[in-house]
């Protein structure tokens, strides 16, 4: 497996560009790229030769994450100051606004059939559920707190939720917290599973493996990723090589590599047989906030694509090939 | 049988003596001789027998009898026969003299000789057989100029007398003059070939000393062919088969000296040499015994020093260093000079090394050294006493000049290295490399610890990937290779227990069950754990963990690895893991500073300051306050407790301020060259206000640290951050900060961005402050105080902007976007609030969101009153564009005029007088419709302006005492904001009476505040001098106010050193790993120490 790169843009934003999914394609046009940043801008870009399409604002404070619906039609964005707007790709007309006090938004995710938004509700240490056709608040998963732990805890950043992440069945969403606990919902019965430990420092970024929706990976500040059996409940293993935050991570469509950005300004290609680094990237000057792959479908679109985004204000787009 | 016959006096009869049948006392002779008065040749020749016989007794008693002076009345007229007794005497008390060892019979047998030499030369002076005695007793006596005299003499008479040519042949022997006493010899034979052999081995040894080794051997032969029973020659033959170093040669040099034991056992010299045989084959009692036999009959120097040195090296080989250190010694004590016989000294100073006397051993190597300038051996020797005797540059020269002398010897080189290893590590791992080198190309096995300490420096160097070869090189094949390539990983395990994944030693039970053989052989434990150091390095922690554990696992006592693996968990914030792998490591050794000094920063993060103080001050006691780690974080933890309260009591602050400048002093008196100490010192020096002192050590203390890839020093950044900051040098202070986030912390530490939004603020960048802390929340989401900050920079931002004299409708409006910002913040804060998010009071969030709403009020009308202004300006440019208009027609109607002027030069004067006074009074008419309109609204604008600024006059004074009270409010809402995570390190009683005491705070600014609350928000808003047109009174205002800016500036420096404290514990991890190679290093030295004792 291989990365190779395609395409970068320099000041792609004004800022940092903290966020960036795909959007998938539709009959119309073929799989975008969403960015957000700092800037209070949310970007649209046509790969490969990464084309802006178009420049969303709207948003107070920085764009702290994106989300784009499976059917690519629409998406959402949020950002610093706990709204989220939900809007048409192609029209940039806004849908709708979402906000739930005092929550605020940190990760976004559709789930795999585009019915549910779920949204990382930091300190109030939940994960919202929106109903993509009404949205209106479905439910709120809430973490409970673990046995043992001192109610006095001022600090807050108990159970933090930062990230969530979908199983490709949809049947279970998992959220991780500032704290490292990353939590297990039953999703049907908006019911809390269990706790995954192994990390002691926040959770920023989880995704479940397209080819196995038992394993679940984690990226977190402590600069591991580990690999779980969600619903074993077990540590399968850690992988360490970054020498600083992992702030995001993403499996590719084959389930066979992972990618991910680390504050220490890297990409990093894992290969998920070895559980080893097998490429690194050093084109990014700052850290990197987002990596993800293209996910597949579209007409005529075999070739793999991941994109990472960073704090020194760029946009790279590299060829992924498998074996 | 040889007889003699005494002739009887007066009578033809003789009375026949067999000479073997001599009477046992010689009194019966005498009486005959005396009574007969026999000639005295016969009393020599009876007197000779006797001695032949040894019969000394006797033999004396004759002589003496013949030359008493009885005798000497008798025969007064028998000269030489007198003479010849005399002689004869003369010649046995100095060969006497000779051969006795004890210093006064010598000397009084010398005196007896003298006595009866002098006494036959007093009877003829020139009788040479007493000229010959003279000269042989001087040779005995040593004093070999005055023997040579005499020998001269006698040859001067007579140049063949055979003795007088062997005497001064002596002579030359001893002179040195070789070919010379070989001349002489060569005469003797000459003059008298039927002399004894033992002219001959005179003869030999003049030979051998010349060189001429086949003449000299022959010479020898012939003399055992005269006499088979002479040991000298037999000693000499065999001294030259044993020189000829061949087996064959030495078997048969061995049973010369055998033979010359068997005819002579008191033959020190091949005594010496039997012994020397027999300490080559090991039969050590052989030795001894041989050795003191030669030893009780020797008295010669050199040959005792031989002797002794056998035996001092046969106790040296058996390790009985005592008794060898004392033969040396002895030995040593009969060699004049060094050039005599080196060896003993070679071995004393062995010896003397060996019991750790380096100075006597250092002077014995330097003899040799004088012998032997170039030798190796001892040069290493002398290299290695200088390492010890901490003299490196010294040792490092002689090392040197032993690599240069023989460039192939590679353990000189591997002494080289480690002596390089402190001072220079870049020629250390030249010279381990050629080492390496060498011992390859000589097919050598190339030990451990030389490629471990190959792999070592190229760490230090940072050359990882060729330090992980060496590392691997040292290790070869073993269990390690599947960890390293990921064959093995470690095991799935239950969640539950995953926390403690790095106590986990089921992965190696796992791999025996499967019977995997999981190996450490103990000589590779050290590489093992440097290979794991170097993969922490590569943020390899996994592989890194199981290296590690592979190590406890097999060596459950090797505490170093306890405390890396603990590293690795506290860097991964699982601290109760870490605790327990410390206590672990205690277990093993409750002593251990650095495990100690983990524990109390461990302590430290868990916010448990009393038990961090009392487990520093345990690590400081367990090495007698040596170890300078566990001070400094005593003086680090005094420091903390000094500024951590910002309510604080100055006594207890200067009390811990200065307890905390006395150890970091205590650290730098101990080791000057200590960074974290400097830093300490200069730290506590800011915090006194001696911003350039500290200034100037701390940019000294980042050159230094700027050297190492171990010392990791963000603080000293920061602090010297913190004095930029303070001197109000923010442009600089920015860029010391930023250059710190991105070495150091890739842009992720929050704190630090704390301070650069600080900076921003107090630099008035509004935007950079709000980025900067917009960058922090993202980074530290559940960071509430962050959000705080934001709200507070973007009010600040707004309330600024209003404050201008002159802005844009735009400006204005990015004021209000701002606003709203700041108002959604502080509200979603103030609803968080309910929920117990953050610690902040409800109340002051809704006094600010309460103050933006009001400031978002005026900006509204600001915002008219700009967008107004803006249109003023819009119709004055009308205006003024009117006005030029006008006088374009102006210009043009004269211009026209004067065309009409020349065109109608002939019209009439008058007519065209009027016609001009028309005109202009048109245009006056034209301006004064014009200017007198906009006058008016100038002034009613500035009457209203006026107006709400008389009545603000009013309340003026105590407005402005007000506002500068609220200034204070708001600068201290800040501070506290930013003394939360402060906050967090400190104890729960402390920290709830501190809130106790905010909210005190707050109740009485409520209250006043409840006053005239508006009218205070809106002062504090700036209102009253927003406008352009006020110049008089609000310009004092201003400048108050930027006086109680300035008041409370003053006391910020002294708070802002506090945030330098928490980052402080992060830089003192390093110092650990790095002493930890060190150590390793340190134990190959001994490796190499040990190696040092043979040969």
């Amino acid at each position: 497996m291989k990365l190779a790169g395609l395409k970068s843009i320099e000041n792609a934003h004004d800022e940092s560009v903290w966020a960036v999914t795909w959007v998938p394609a539709t009959d119309a046009r073929p799989a975008l790229l969403l960015t957000g940043s700092l800037d209070e801008t949310v970007k649209l870009w046509r790969p490969d030769e990464l084309v802006l399409e178009g420049t969303n604002t709207g948003h107070c404070l920085g764009v702290v994450s994106v989300a784009a619906h499976p059917s690519g039609v629409i998406a959402a964005s949020a950002s610093l100051d706990s709204f989220v707007r939900v809007f048409d790709v192609d029209t940039n007309a806004t849908i709708a606004t979402l906000e739930a006090p005092p929550s605020e938004v940190w990760q976004m995710r559709f789930d795999p059939k585009g019915t549910i938004l779920a949204v990382a509700g930091g300190g109030s240490a939940s994960v919202k559920l929106w109903d993509t056709a009404t949205w209106q608040l479905l439910a709120t998963l809430a973490v409970p707190r673990p046995e043992g732990s001192r109610p006095s805890d001022r600090s807050g950043s108990g159970k933090f939720v930062l990230s969530v992440a979908w199983s490709p069945d949809g049947r279970r969403l998992a959220c991780g917290s500032m704290d490292g606990t990353i939590s297990i919902f039953d999703v049907a019965r908006a019911k809390f599973l269990h706790h995954l430990e192994g990390h002691f420092m926040p959770v920023r970024s989880l995704v479940y493996s397209p080819i196995d929706e038992r394993v679940l990976f984690s990226a977190s500040d402590d600069a591991h990723v580990h690999m779980y059996d969600a619903e074993g409940k077990t540590l399968v293993g850690a992988m360490s090589g970054h020498a600083s935050w992992v702030l995001s991570l993403d499996v590719s469509p084959d389930g066979a590599a992972l990618a991910t950005g680390s504050s220490d300004r890297t990409v990093r290609l894992w290969d998920l047989n070895m559980r080893a680094a097998v490429q690194t990237m050093s084109n990014h000057t700052d850290q990197v906030w987002g990596v993800a792959f293209r996910p597949p479908g579209g007409t005529g679109v075999r070739a793999g694509r991941l994109v990472s985004v960073s704090d020194d204000k760029s946009i790279s787009l590299y060829d992924y090939s498998g074996r | 049988m040889a007889c003699v016959y005494i002739p009887v006096q007066n009578s033809e009869e003789e009375v026949r003596v067999a000479l073997d049948q001599l009477p046992r006392d010689a009194s019966d002779i005498l009486d005959i001789l005396k009574a007969e008065q026999a000639p005295l040749d016969l009393w020599l020749i009876i007197a000779r027998e006797y001695f032949k016989q040894g019969k000394i007794d006797q033999f004396r008693q004759i002589l003496e009898e013949g030359s008493s002076p009885e005798i000497d009345d008798y025969y007064a007229d028998v000269r030489y026969e007198r003479i010849a007794i005399l002689n004869a005497l003369g010649a046995y008390y100095s060969y006497l003299g000779k051969i006795e060892t004890k210093q006064r019979e010598k000397e009084e047998h010398f005196i007896l000789a003298t006595q009866y030499y002098n006494k036959a030369s007093r009877i003829d002076m020139h009788e040479p057989s007493t000229w010959v005695g003279k000269g042989q007793l001087l040779l005995a006596k040593g004093e070999v100029e005055q023997a040579s005299a005499a020998f001269k003499i006698v040859l001067e008479e007579n140049s063949d007398n055979v003795p007088a040519l062997l005497g001064q042949a002596c002579v030359q022997f001893s002179r040195g003059r070789f070919s010379d006493s070989l001349e002489l010899y060569k005469r003797a034979l000459q003059v008298y070939p039927n002399c004894p052999g033992a002219v001959r081995l005179g003869l030999g040894l003049c030979r051998y000393k010349l060189g001429q080794f086949e003449k000299a051997r022959q010479a020898f032969q012939r003399v055992l062919q005269l006499d088979p029973e002479n040991v000298e020659a037999l000693v000499a033959l065999g001294i030259m088969d044993l020189h000829t170093n061949e087996a064959d040669g030495i078997r048969k040099g061995m049973e010369k000296m055998q033979q010359a034991f068997e005819i002579y056992p008191y033959c020190a010299m091949s005594l010496n040499y039997l012994a020397n045989h027999f300490f080559f084959t090991g039969q050590h009692f052989l030795v001894e015994q041989l050795t003191e036999t030669a030893l009780a009959v020797t008295n010669h120097g050199p040959m005792k020093s031989h002797s002794y040195y056998n035996l001092a090296r046969s106790y040296h080989s058996k390790g009985d260093y005592e008794k060898a250190g004392m033969y040396y010694m002895a030995s040593v004590k009969e060699i004049n000079k060094p050039h005599e016989f080196v060896l003993p000294f070679y071995g004393l100073g062995q010896v003397q090394l060996k019991l750790g006397d380096f100075r006597s051993s250092l002077s014995n190597f330097e003899k040799v050294l004088e012998v032997y300038p170039e030798n190796c051996e001892t040069l290493k020797a002398v290299g290695h006493i200088y390492v010890q005797l901490g003299q490196t540059d010294k040792a490092l020269e002689i090392l040197r000049k032993a690599t240069r002398i023989d460039p192939r010897d590679a353990q000189a080189f591997l002494e080289l290295g480690e002596l390089l290893i402190s001072s220079d590590a870049g020629a250390a791992l030249e010279a381990f490399r050629t080492a390496r080198t060498l011992l390859k190309k000589g097919g050598e096995e190339v030990p451990i610890e030389l490629l471990n300490n190959i792999g070592v420096l190229h760490f230090e160097r940072g050359e990882f990937e060729l330090a992980e070869q060496a590392f691997k090189d040292a290790l070869g094949d073993g269990i390690w290779l599947s960890f390293m390539d990921g064959k093995i990983f470690s095991s799935t395990m239950d969640s539950d227990v995953s926390t403690r994944q790095y106590k986990d030693m089921q992965l190696f039970q796992r791999l025996e069950v499967d019977g995997v053989s999981v190996e450490l052989p103990w000589d590779k434990v050290t590489t093992v754990f440097n290979l794991a150091r170097l993969l922490e390095q590569l943020h390899d922690t996994e592989k890194a963990s199981i290296l590690y554990r592979l190590i406890l696992f097999k060596y459950p006592d090797y505490l170093d690895a306890y405390m890396r693996l603990a590293a690795i968990t506290k860097a991964r914030n699982n601290i109760q893991l870490s605790i327990e792998l410390i206590t672990d490591a205690l277990k093993i050794n409750d002593k251990c500073s650095n495990a100690l000094s983990m524990l109390g920063n461990l302590e430290l993060k868990g916010d448990d300051w009393v038990k961090a103080k009392d487990t520093f001050r345990a690590a400081r006691e367990a090495t007698d306050g040596k170890d300078s780690y566990a001070t400094l974080s005593l003086g680090n933890w005094n420091y903390f407790a000094a500024v951590r309260s910002e309510k604080r009591g100055p006594k207890l602050e200067a009390t811990h301020l200065e307890k905390a400048k006395e150890l970091y002093t205590k650290v730098l008196v101990q080791r000057p060259a200590n960074l974290y100490a400097a830093n300490g010192a200069a730290v506590v020096l800011a915090e006194k206000g001696h911003f350039d002192v500290a200034k100037d050590i701390f940019t000294q203390v980042q050159e230094a640290a700027s050297g190492s890839i171990f010392v990791q020093m963000p603080d000293v950044w920061i602090n010297l951050a913190h004095v930029y900051f303070a001197q109000g040098h923010f442009a600089l202070a920015v860029k010391m900060y930023q250059n710190c986030l991105r070495k150091f912390y890739y842009n992720t530490d929050t704190q630090v961005l704390l301070y650069l939004a600080r900076t921003h603020y107090e630099a008035e960048q509004w935007q950079d402050c709000k980025k900067t802390l917009l960058r922090a929340i993202h980074l530290a989401p559940s960071n509430y105080t962050l959000r705080f900050d934001a709200g507070v920079a973007m009010q600040k931002f707004s309330a600024s902007t209003l404050q201008k004299t002159k802005r844009t409708a735009d400006e204005v409006r990015s004021t209000v976007a701002e606003l709203k910002n700041a108002v959604c913040v502080f509200s979603q804060l103030s609803a968080a609030s309910s929920l117990h998010f953050h610690g902040f009071d409800e109340r002051k969030i809704e006094t600010h969101v309460g103050y933006c709403k009001h400031l978002l009020d005026a900006a509204k009308v600001h915002c008219e009153a700009a967008e107004r202004e803006e249109q003023q300006n819009r119709q004055r440019l009308e205006v003024a564009r009117q006005v030029t208009l006008a006088e374009e027609a102006r210009r043009k109607a004269e211009e026209q005029r004067k065309f009409q002027l020349e065109k109608r030069k002939q019209e009439d004067e008058l007519k065209k007088v009027m016609q001009q006074e028309q005109h202009f009074e048109r245009i006056k008419e034209q301006w004064k419709s014009s200017t007198p309109a906009s006058k008016r609204k100038d002034r009613s604008l500035a009457e209203d302006e006026e107006g709400g600024y008389s009545e603000k006059r009013r309340k003026g004074g105590k407005r402005r005492k007000k506002d500068k009270s609220s200034k204070a409010h708001y600068e201290m809402e800040e501070a506290e904001a930013e003394m939360m995570d402060d906050q967090e390190e400190m104890e729960d009683e402390d920290a709830r009476m501190m809130n106790n005491q905010e909210d005190v705070n707050e109740m009485n600014d409520l209250e006043d505040g409840g006053a005239d609350n508006a009218q205070d928000l809106l002062v504090a808003a700036g209102l009253e001098d927003s406008d352009a047109e006020d110049e008089a009174a609000p310009s004092s205002t201003i400048h108050r106010r930027r006086q109680a800016w300035s008041e409370s500036d003053d006391d910020e420096p002294t708070q802002r050193q506090i945030e330098s404290s928490p980052n402080r514990e992060n830089s003192v991890e390093l110092p650990e790993s790095d002493r930890e190679i060190r150590e390793e290093n340190d134990k190959t030295n001994k490796d190499a120490a040990d190696d040092d004792e043979e040969d």
